[in-house]
């Protein structure tokens, strides 16, 4: 190697060297552009982890589902883009608990990387059933219950964007065993009201003295627990179990295969 | 000038004088004798016993359903109250987040004067720039600012008179304790544990703003308690936060004061031992920092159990002998009372499920279970971080010797691991996780503190962070975690009045106070204050 030409190499990987530092140190008000390296590396995925549980987990709790600061899993979930994680993190809230940070991008993005592998779903997950028979199905057997992209029924949660949200593991269990795990504001009760009529619907909220709920026509009250004979707390789910007798293993492969399909709906007005 | 004339000159000048400075003095007189005076609440329990007990009795358990607002002040900012108000000549002084601080006319709700404070943009804390009220003397009021300052404002206008430096808070300090004044000087501690910092209480002279005395909570290695960390410099970076007013007894001239955890808060690997004064009760003496006694509540403590609670001070009589008492109601999920005098312990009893320890011993220390170190795997522990209870104050009602306290049902899975340390960066080296079928509640719960043995409960439908205040006529007032204010029988517990605040009460607790012949009940919930009084006759 000449001299010139191992000085050049010298001065050019000093050069990249030198970029991917800055890179690295840089300190963007805002999410810098280009796509995020890190979503889907493992082992960026793992040092994501290391700093979120340092710098975040004490608020957001350790599985990022929220303790004194929000569900992360759910603002993920629901759509936060990647724009306004980084923004969030990196000016904070302020007013709030939420400090701004002068950690460099990189950490940022390692955080950001890290969030979106829990508990959502990535795109590589690709449905297996016939999503064309899934959306029959869902269209004859749920969407009296659940509402996807501004139709369908509200007693039960929205799924728009459950294919996000839920692995196929997850869907699989909660549409054969839906009392194994009922989300909150979607607990079943049953008001007994003095003159012995019995509302059943899911609680939206509740304290000492009142209690919040949708009926399972969809309408929404409150109701004084001191003009209530009763209120009974149910185990089960309001919806019922889809076991094999109800929608065999093809279909509910087809309608799994469907769900996982369901990414969110562009609601704009144009 | 004739003589007379100029008598009449003299006396004028005199008078105008002493109405131009006369201030609304408070001695320290007024101090020691906290509520005898009901229009008052001067320092941050009421009184320097921590009773939070007031002897006013217009409002009873027969017309409490009556009460009805009848004003509300919103602080305009973002951000909850965690105060207590002072009261002084129907004059509310109150302090809010990120250090703003208003002068409120008790009457209407109206504001006097505002203080807001130039906050550093790169503020490190761990929970919010909250803060829990003045300590006032004079015609000053003293405050902990979330920069780790303490300042002294001018009672009149909120001008600033003096700014003392507590610690750095680029390496984490903060400070958000309601003050304690005790004869001349105004003792305060700092927080910041999450960051590897030191804990310490401190004494300022309150004229000047020099200090007086520091108190370490974390044993240095010449400290007689120095050998409960490990050789080397952990100690530095040992916690022991404080961040809950303490008490006073005159009668040994010795301030109480429940310190925070140790740091890291769980891996309990970077500090064997019992890393004393952490977790602790500490007997200090009020004039030199000087520590009488202490008592370590939770020894090498891995489970963020702060004992940052009001040490309530009262005289009792415990198995025929009169006992000078402090009890305490531990985040680590058991009631104790102790003997003031000697440190002791007469009385411990778990006050909610606690899975870690099966009973404190004779000798005063825990005895541990097995299964709930923190590590990489998990271990479930009750209570959870947030603890049996936490910051929010008790009550104590030496009339029907009563103790009581907001209590939280709730458990989690606590992990730990290494973590190298980083000055101004967070040093906690660990985290929880809440069980999914974890149902957690709070519960208000009157506790006999001569047995330790549950009186009565109510129990809410969620978790509550809200203080506790009684009054003489037999009434407890306290909130849930849904926003209601709430009134009980104090004998019995039943409910006898609630209203919906709109936000719960985080560490706040209600005040009461007398002006022009009414009885107002004061609450903090939020940004908002709202005051309650019976309807006025005509």
């Amino acid at each position: 190697m000449t001299p010139t030409r191992s000085m050049m190499m010298v001065t050019l990987g000093c050069l990249v060297t030198g970029g991917l530092l800055l890179a690295q140190e840089q300190r963007s008000l805002t999410l810098p552009p280009g796509q995020n390296p890190h979503l889907g590396n493992p082992e960026s995925i793992r040092s994501g982890m290391a700093l979120y549980r340092f710098r975040c987990a004490d608020c957001h709790g350790l599985d990022a589902s929220g303790y004194r600061g929000p569900d992360l899993v759910a603002a993920v979930a629901g759509g936060a883009t990647d724009e306004r994680l980084f923004q969030t993190i990196r000016k904070g809230v302020p007013g709030t608990e939420m400090p701004p940070t002068e950690a460099p991008d990189n950490d940022l993005l390692l955080i950001i990387a890290y969030l979106h592998s829990v508990g959502t779903v990535t795109a590589t997950e690709r449905p297996t059933g016939n999503v064309e028979n899934g959306a029959k199905l869902f269209s004859s057997q749920c969407a009296s219950c659940h509402r996807v992209a501004g139709r369908g029924g509200r007693i039960g949660p929205d799924l728009t964007r459950v294919g996000i949200a839920r692995s196929r593991t997850a869907l699989v269990r909660e549409i054969r065993t839906p009392s194994e795990f009922v989300a909150p504001n979607y607990e079943t009760v049953t008001l007994v009201t003095k003159d012995g009529q019995r509302i059943r619907g899911a609680k939206k909220n509740e304290d000492v003295f009142s209690i919040q709920v949708m009926d399972t026509r969809e309408r929404i009250q409150g109701f004084l627990k001191s003009n209530l004979q009763d209120v009974v707390y149910e185990k089960v789910s309001l919806m019922p179990e889809y076991g094999p007798g109800r929608l065999n293993d093809n279909d509910l492969n087809d309608l799994v295969g469907y769900l996982s399909t369901l990414r969110g709906a562009d609601m704009a007005v144009r | 000038m004739p003589m007379r004339a100029l008598l009449i000159v003299i006396v004028c000048s005199v008078a105008l004088a002493a109405q131009q400075t006369a201030s609304p003095q408070v001695t320290s007189q007024d101090l020691l004798d906290g509520q005898k005076d009901p229009s008052r609440w001067l320092t941050y329990s009421g009184d320097y016993s921590g009773h939070r007990h007031s002897p006013l009795t217009q409002i009873t358990p027969e017309n409490v359903h009556q009460l009805s607002a009848q004003w509300t002040f919103q602080t305009g900012t973002l951000g909850s109250f965690q105060t207590t108000p002072l009261v002084l000549d129907g004059v509310l002084y109150v302090t809010g987040y990120n250090n703003n601080a208003w002068a409120i006319d008790a009457r209407s709700g109206r504001t006097i004067w505002r203080y807001r404070r130039q906050l550093p943009e790169d503020l490190r804390n761990c929970c919010g720039p909250v803060n829990r009220g003045f300590a006032m003397v004079g015609d000053r009021l003293f405050m902990a600012t979330i920069d780790a300052h303490l300042i002294a404002l001018d009672i009149k206008t909120g001008g600033l008179l003096w700014d003392a430096e507590l610690a750095d808070y680029k390496v984490g300090y903060s400070a958000t304790v309601a003050p304690l004044v005790v004869k001349d000087k105004v003792i305060v501690g700092i927080a910041g544990a999450e960051f590897g910092t030191r804990g310490f209480i401190d004494a300022y002279d309150t004229q000047t703003g020099k200090r007086a005395w520091r108190f370490y909570t974390v044993a240095g290695p010449d400290d007689a308690g120095g050998k409960t960390w490990p050789t080397g410099d952990s100690y530095l970076r040992g916690g022991g936060s404080i961040w809950v007013t303490g008490t006073y007894d005159p009668q040994q001239n010795l301030i109480f004061f429940g310190t925070g955890n140790p740091g890291p808060d769980y891996y309990s690997q970077a500090r064997e031992g019992d890393n004393l004064y952490t977790a602790s009760l500490v007997a200090i003496d009020a004039d030199t920092g000087q520590r009488r006694w202490h008592y370590q509540f939770t020894p090498h403590d891995v489970h963020d159990w702060d004992s940052t609670q009001v040490p309530v001070l009262g005289d009792l009589t415990i198995n025929g002998q009169p006992r000078k008492v402090v009890m305490f109601a531990n985040r680590n999920g058991f009631f104790y009372t102790i003997d003031r005098v000697t440190g002791k312990v007469i009385v411990a009893k778990p006050f909610v499920e606690t899975t870690w320890a099966k009973e404190i011993g004779t000798d005063g220390r825990p005895v541990l279970l097995p299964g709930n170190l923190p590590d990489e795997d998990g271990s479930r522990t009750c209570p959870d971080l947030g603890g049996g209870t936490n910051f929010m104050s008790p009550s104590y009602d030496p009339t029907t010797r009563l103790f009581f306290v907001t209590a939280r049902e709730t458990c989690a899975v606590y992990y730990s691991w290494d973590q190298k340390f980083k000055p101004g960066e967070q040093y906690e080296s660990g985290g929880t996780i809440r069980p999914r079928d974890q149902k957690n509640f709070g519960a208000l719960r009157a506790i006999d503190p001569t047995t330790g043995r549950l009186k009565w409960e109510f129990r809410y439908t969620s978790v509550s962070s809200s203080g506790v205040l009684t009054t003489a006529s037999g009434l407890v007032f306290a909130g849930d975690g849904d926003g209601n204010i709430m009134a009980f029988d104090s004998r019995i517990g039943k409910n006898l009045w609630h209203y919906q605040l709109g936000f719960p009460m985080r560490s706040t607790a209600g005040t009461t106070y007398m002006l022009d012949g009414r009885q107002y009940l004061l609450v903090p919930s939020g940004s908002m204050l709202t005051a309650f009084a019976l309807p006025q006759r005509p």
